[in-house]
């Protein structure tokens, strides 16, 4: 049996006697391995059934779980605590915050009304003018090939929360959005581009971005969403300047 | 987060865009500047020599190429810091944009007005 402390950071802003941020810790014993989720569950199975947090997957699909652990932006489900740096120490404390500058709901779940309105803003889905094939849309593989990178995003929020440019300007799209704009603009069978150009390619879009980088060292799924968004500047001078669509 | 809070801010290509050439003078005009200034020097650096080093027709251009390319350069990316913070609305922004112009054409004049003896 192996015993491991985490430090949750608690907060229920509609609690009128105690809204204030504050950490509490919990012990666990766990044998074999332990997800920092399982952890979570142990708590609220155990000592405190009010501890709110968000999952769904619980196999790192869904991004529903990002939290900030041990100072970095994880996946609650897929974070083993072995692998933190913390696990190394005799007698080990793991430490569980909500995504940082996002506005809270309570305890661990963060409000991501902004995100998802942002998301949805710049028109996430295959838009096709000319008549439909018969059959399926064909795609070759070199095309295909270009969304590999941007179709693995799972809208954890992780970028988006670690964004500085974020922070400063509240209505600024954010990697995650830019990064699903980039994913359709380079999606062959798309016929939407010149729609979504005028949503993006604004300086509350692509061009509030300093390429500042936070969002490629939080991405849970090793994604460059600032490459995306360094693309879609040069795509915006190429469609602006020589009328070249691709 | 509103659509039209997006859209509002409209453009920005055009600064980006200025941004990345006038970075690229500034290397090729900065260099030239001061591989004449410091190493194939025409003597001290004294009112004499830079007015001789002036008397070419393409010092004088790299000269206004490095005050206008500096002056944009710097009070953009000046534009982008403060855009950041309080200058985040559409009006603060245009405010802005609009008073860095008219400091950098000033400084652009006056620097041209310094050099004037040499141009004519």
């Amino acid at each position: 049996m192996a015993e491991i402390t985490f430090r949750v950071k608690r907060q229920d802003p509609q609690d009128k006697k105690n809204p204030e941020a504050h950490w509490e810790d919990y012990k666990i014993t766990y044998e074999g391995n332990l997800t920092v989720l399982e952890g979570l569950f142990y708590i609220q199975e155990k000592y405190d059934g009010s501890l709110a947090f968000r999952y769904c997957c619980r196999a790192s699909v869904c991004g529903s779980c990002a939290m900030y652990i041990d100072g970095a932006y994880r996946l609650a489900c897929q974070t083993n605590v072995k692998h933190l740096d913390s696990a190394g120490s005799p007698d080990p404390v793991v430490t569980v915050a909500p995504m940082p500058h996002l506005p809270l709901v309570k305890d661990l779940v963060c409000d991501m009304t902004d995100f998802f309105a942002k998301y949805e803003y710049i028109m996430p889905w295959l838009i096709r003018k000319s008549p439909d094939p018969e059959k399926e849309l064909l795609q070759s593989p070199k095309d295909r090939k270009k969304l590999d990178m941007p179709i693995d995003c799972i809208l954890c929020g992780c970028c988006y929360s670690s964004c500085p440019s974020v922070w400063g300007e509240e209505n600024y799209l954010g990697p995650a959005a830019l990064l699903k704009a980039y994913r359709f603009e380079v999606d062959s069978r798309d016929e939407a581009r010149k729609d979504r150009l005028s949503r993006w390619d604004n300086e509350r879009g692509v061009y509030r971005c300093h390429t500042i980088m936070n969002c490629v060292e939080a991405c849970p799924k090793e994604l460059v969403p600032t490459e995306g968004i360094q693309w879609l500047k040069r795509a915006a001078i190429r469609r602006r300047l020589f009328g070249r669509l691709k | 987060m509103k659509a039209e809070s997006v859209t509002s801010h409209r453009g920005g290509m055009w600064a980006w865009l200025f941004q990345r050439i006038t970075a690229v003078l500034l290397i090729v005009c900065l260099a030239i500047h001061l591989v004449f200034t410091h190493i194939v020097g025409i003597g001290d650096i004294s009112y004499d020599t830079i007015g001789d080093r002036l008397a070419h027709a393409g010092f004088i251009a790299v000269d206004i190429i490095l005050l206008a390319a500096g002056t944009f350069h710097a009070l953009n990316g000046l534009r982008m810091v403060l855009m950041d913070y309080w200058f985040t609305s559409r009006k603060r922004a245009l405010a802005l944009t609009v008073v860095l112009w008219v400091v950098g054409l000033a400084a652009l004049v006056y620097g041209i007005w310094a050099l004037w003896p040499w141009i004519s």
